[in-house]
């Protein structure tokens, strides 16, 4: 099957799952986030957020800005430590095996750069050592060619256009073969033909090796494509979640028949503050 | 501690040196410069018989020492301020390295680097001025490893510090050694210090080594108290350092500062 018919084919296939099966799947969490919380000062970035992620599963964690989303991923990396709450990954808990688990995940945002002066090349080396990638050259010759930016090699960072750094970041990502994905906006700087290249890539990893995404984007259109689960965030709380289609029904309070999270998304920004719980 | 994320560091940080020219500056010509200024001012007071037999050996040793610790101490700091400078350190952080062994591969190349400034300090006293500071070499070493603790104590704390308060306090980086050359008796004896001043001097690690190094460059052996005082305040300063550092990672942590540094 050829991956754009893929892209469509299961997003078809995502948007007739209901909630029941889902929550009868729990047992087999990849991901499993309890109670998290968040506070900076008084401030409550994060609250009482839990959720979890299937195995194989392309998730969404969605939420106009200042949801919660980065500090929840930033918390699932340990690089920010919850206030309270856990956070198990693989059926292990973060705070004790952290190194276990990040050798299995990967993380990619166009918010984080790299070392400006080294090359491409050198950058993925990097991260290939960490990640004790075998036979790094060829791995990383291979990724360049999959993002299509071979060309690329040897010139430094600093001299790449953001879109050419998002992919440099998203070679990152997909070094180590990780089991689970963390991804923050990573089509935010891409061209719509890049986009489209990359949603095909994560598909067809997703399907060919089962790697586990848990995806942000403010691309409403994208998430409806990619994702079988919605998780939606406002203001640090867990809004809805399930399939495109229920996310909308439970926040419209509608019945709907076509999966609308622009317009969601628009419904809950139109809202004054104290409205939206 | 895993030496294959060890080793990414090194490689990092090797990469940066290459195609930096501030750091190739920093670790070759800035002791190459401070060496020959001090050199023509020695030449200078050993022609008019203004300096007392054996004082050009004491200062341009004390030169090159001073000018290797100062650089491990400057060269650590600012070797994690390229990482928040590159924003990297969120790629980093999410990877399964550990800050240990982060800082193990920092430590690594910034040896070097300073050894490598060392030399070419060392060398440069010998071609132009005829200071053969090699021969001594077996008697300094004890110092010149007091002197790296020390600067890896004094590191340690700053990028805690930097973790913790950010960059609005990374001129410490290069600053903080300055503040404790004084009291370090580099240049001078302590019992020329005010009297006031030499108990702060004593429990430098860098006076005790200071002392020890003119003393074995004047030919009158080992200090083995100065050699005693300087590894156990070393020591001290270590175990003060480390949790100091994991104090202020962790509340950067719970903070969430380690992903807005910059």
């Amino acid at each position: 099957m050829r991956v754009p018919a893929l892209v469509g084919a299961l997003s078809r296939t995502r948007t007739s799952a209901s909630l029941t099966d889902h929550l009868c799947m729990r047992d087999s969490a990849l991901v499993e986030v309890q109670h998290l919380t968040k506070l900076f000062g008084n401030f409550k970035a994060v609250d009482d957020v839990s959720f979890f992620v299937r195995a194989s599963e392309i998730v969404g964690l969605l939420g106009p800005s200042g949801a919660g989303k980065t500090t929840t991923i930033h918390m699932m990396l340990g690089l920010i430590s919850p206030t309270a709450g856990s956070v198990r990954i693989f059926g292990k808990r973060l705070e004790e095996n952290r190194e276990q688990i990040l050798q299995k995940v990967s993380f990619t945002a166009p918010y984080v750069l790299f070392p400006t002066r080294l090359t491409v090349f050198e950058n993925l080396l990097v991260f290939a050592r960490l990640y004790r990638v075998n036979h790094p050259s060829s791995k990383i010759r291979e990724l360049l060619r999959m993002f299509a930016i071979e060309h690329l090699k040897n010139k430094p960072v600093s001299r790449l256009s953001s879109g050419e750094n998002t992919r440099v970041g998203l070679c990152k990502a997909f070094m180590s073969d990780p089991k689970l994905l963390l991804m923050d906006e990573p089509t935010a700087y891409l061209d719509p033909q890049l986009a489209l290249h990359v949603k095909e890539i994560l598909l067809n990893m997703q399907y060919r090796s089962g790697t586990t995404i848990l995806y942000t984007s403010h691309n409403m259109a994208e998430v409806e494509e990619m994702c079988s689960r919605i998780i939606f965030l406002n203001r640090g709380r867990v809004l809805a979640t399930g399939t495109p289609i229920e996310v909308t029904q439970t926040i419209l309070k509608e019945n709907r028949t076509e999966p609308a999270l622009r317009e969601v998304f628009l419904h809950l920004a139109r809202r004054q503050p104290n409205e939206v719980a | 501690m895993k030496s294959h994320r060890i080793e990414a560091i090194i490689l990092r940080h090797t990469c940066e040196a290459r195609h930096n020219l501030n750091r190739i500056a920093e670790m070759v010509y800035w002791p190459v410069q401070n060496i020959v200024v001090w050199g023509f001012f020695t030449v200078y007071l050993a022609r008019d018989n203004h300096l007392r037999p054996g004082a050009v050996s004491f200062l341009l040793g004390a030169a090159i020492l001073w000018g290797m610790f100062y650089a491990f101490q400057r060269d650590l700091a600012t070797g994690f301020l390229e990482e928040l400078w590159s924003r990297n350190i969120i790629n980093l952080f999410s990877t399964p390295l550990s800050i240990s062994e982060y800082l193990t591969g920092l430590i690594i190349v910034n040896l070097l680097k300073a050894l490598l400034g060392m030399i070419a300090a060392a060398l440069t006293a010998w071609v132009c001025y005829a200071y053969n500071i090699f021969p001594k070499s077996l008697a300094l070493i004890p110092f010149m490893l007091n002197l790296a603790l020390f600067a890896l104590a004094i590191g340690v704390i700053i990028i805690g510090l930097i973790v913790r308060y950010t960059t609005r306090i990374q001129t410490l980086a290069w600053s903080f050694a300055g503040l404790l050359m004084p009291f370090s008796c580099v240049f001078y004896p302590l019992n020329s210090l005010p009297k006031l001043l030499r108990p702060f001097a004593w429990v430098l690690p860098t006076t005790h080594a200071f002392e020890g190094m003119r003393q074995a460059i004047q030919g009158g052996g080992f200090s083995t108290l100065h050699f005693a005082w300087a590894i156990t305040l070393n020591a001290l300063y270590f175990l003060l350092a480390i949790p100091i550092f994991r104090m202020m990672f962790e509340s950067a942590r719970s903070r969430g500062l380690l992903v807005k540094l910059e």
